[in-house]
């Protein structure tokens, strides 16, 4: 299938500095795909790029194979920024000036536009002055004016940037709905693993500008290539560790109780909090209750000793006393071990298609 | 021979707004440019046009005079003492008035709204347009500045024009000559009328501006 978005050897150079650095990225057509990276990882200069707002220093942004050089080209994408950037007019008017820009004639014009409203369920806003929304209102109305365009590609920065939990998952789920129908290409820019993993089909991580992985969450979640791709996918803990002949992986002289199939050295285990479980045996991690504080649904503890540890303990478990000296061990289901010298994104750019994983 | 005070006053009204009108032309496209220009050298334009809003208006008077004197490059144009010839003056004095407000007034808008604009497909026209649109508050003060400005001004329309009578005499020369004669009340009834002008034009172009920002209550 060939591809409807083509990023092809680009790098973006800002102060004499080359601040991003993609060698191929290829999204097929209806493919969601989130860009997952910390602040000032290159996440919004990748989009601009993308959306045509800027030029890279070098290579080429292709849609269905042709540049996005002009205009008619550009207007295949829809770009909505992480601020609204609203103009003073009504909420209609604002959904409809872009469709204006294409000479989409006025009556074509309010039924396209109210149906994007209406999409996102915010027609009781067209008539309002854009001026008098609130950051949901706004956020919902700058999506529904790049929806309103059906463009090939959408592109959204942080699109729900600013609202609280409850409001962030209404957001997302209108957009799923305002999607369903559609193959519009969507790529998507979050620094929350949570948005990122649960809305696409493939996430790229990027991390100082360079592409660290590509794969599908589930992908991401069990295996992912390094350090920084780990902790960027929620993996609450990263602890030093090494890989013995026999695949048990030790921290210090403990056993994790993981054992892994790959090469003897050292290397890193990566556990989410969730994984990390009291030992019933003599076996295991040594470490000292420092701090035990209520979660939702589930008990948050702090631990110290061989490692530091964060650990999520179901409500149900009989947790240790602050001060106990206690043994844990890491779930395999939701522990990864990360070889020390594993290839990140320089070694892996060449392979970063649509098609290809790293593993 | 006295002129009527019609005639003084409609050619004030005349050079003013015709310098206004062409600096706006000139000083909204440059102050725009100057705004989205995002090359290092910025500043240099930036402290030109503002070095040039604080320029006297004598300055700007003797440096056209000596342009459209006879023997200047522009001598044969036959410019000088002409009422074209103070519109070019006053064209002077408003344009770096009117390019700084601009420049301020688009610089003031939300900095993602242009990226937002090209973002949905606007080509440079159309987001020079909506722009313009959005600052159309300051961009309307930046008219009446320099109305202000070239119609209160009377150094260069002195120097350039000469204040011939029945030519090229404008409301504020009028003063400056009924001043020089000790002839007081002619000068102030000048000065108020030529306030009266400049009231008529402003208020016109507030009750514009106030007409646009009045937004319906739900």
């Amino acid at each position: 299938m060939a591809a409807r978005l083509t990023a092809h050897d680009i790098r973006h150079r800002r102060g004499g500095r080359e601040v991003l650095h993609v060698e191929r990225l290829e999204i097929g057509p209806g493919e969601r795909v989130a860009v997952l990276g910390p602040n000032g990882a290159g996440k919004t200069t990748l989009l601009r790029l993308l959306g045509a707002v800027d030029r890279p220093s070098h290579g080429a942004v292709l849609v269905d194979g042709r540049p996005v050089t002009d205009v008619d080209q550009r207007r295949r994408i829809a770009y909505a920024t992480q601020q609204a950037g609203l103009l003073t007019t009504s909420v209609l008017r604002n959904v409809e000036l872009p469709l204006r820009w294409r000479k989409v004639p006025r009556g074509r014009r309010r039924v396209v536009a109210l149906a994007a409203l209406e999409r996102l369920r915010i027609t009781h806003l067209a008539d309002r002055p854009a001026v008098s929304l609130s950051g949901g209102e706004r956020q919902r109305v700058n999506l529904a004016r790049a929806l309103a365009l059906d463009p090939a590609v959408l592109l959204l920065d942080e699109p729900a940037a600013g609202l609280d939990t409850q409001s962030r998952t209404a957001f997302f789920a209108d957009l799923d709905d305002a999607l369903a129908d559609r193959a519009t290409t969507v790529m998507h820019v979050s620094h929350r693993p949570e948005e990122a993993l649960r809305f696409a089909d493939r996430v790229v991580v990027l991390v100082d500008g360079q592409v660290h992985q590509i794969g599908t969450p589930e992908h991401l979640n069990r295996n992912p290539a390094d350090d920084s791709v780990a902790a960027l996918v929620g993996y609450d803990n990263l602890v030093p560790a090494r890989v013995q002949p026999d695949g048990a992986v030790l921290v210090g002289e403990a056993s994790t109780g993981l054992v892994f199939d790959g090469a003897a050295g050292p290397a890193t285990v990566a556990v989410f909090a969730a994984g990390v479980r009291p030992s019933t045996e003599l076996r295991g991690l040594p470490v000292r209750v420092e701090r035990v504080s209520p979660g939702p649904g589930h008990c948050v503890v702090t631990l110290n000793g061989a490692a530091s540890l964060l650990a999520h303990l179901p409500v149900d478990t009989v947790v240790p006393p602050v001060g106990t000296s206690v043994r844990v061990v890491f779930d395999p289901a939701l522990s990864a071990v990360l070889p020390s010298g594993r290839p990140t994104s320089r070694g892996l750019k060449a392979s970063v298609t649509a098609t290809s994983q790293d593993s | 021979m006295v002129e009527p005070l019609y005639e003084v006053l409609s050619r004030s009204a005349v050079v003013s707004l015709s310098a206004t009108a062409i600096a706006m032309v000139i000083g909204i496209p440059l102050g725009t440019t100057l705004a989205l220009w995002r090359a290092g050298r910025r500043w240099l334009l930036t402290a030109v046009v503002n070095t040039g809003m604080a320029v006297p208006t004598v300055v700007v008077g003797l440096v056209v005079a000596m342009v459209l004197w006879r023997s200047g490059p522009l001598g044969h144009l036959g410019l000088i003492y002409t009422v074209r010839g103070m519109i070019i003056a006053q064209v002077l004095i408003a344009t770096p008035l009117i390019t700084g407000i601009t420049m301020a007034a688009v610089r003031q808008l939300p900095p993602e709204l242009p990226d937002q604009l090209r973002a949905l497909g606007a080509n440079r026209g159309q987001l020079v347009v909506r722009l313009w649109l959005e600052a159309r508050l300051p961009l309307l003060a930046a008219a009446m500045a320099g109305f202000g400005h070239a119609i209160s001004e009377v150094g260069s329309a002195s120097i350039v024009g000469g204040n011939i009578h029945g030519h090229t005499q404008v409301m504020t020369t009028a003063i400056v000559e009924n001043v020089g004669r000790g002839d007081f009340d002619a000068a102030i009834f000048y000065g108020a009328v030529l306030l009266g002008l400049a009231f008529a034009v402003n208020a016109l172009l507030v009750s514009v501006q106030h007409r646009r920002t009045a937004w319906p209550r739900d």
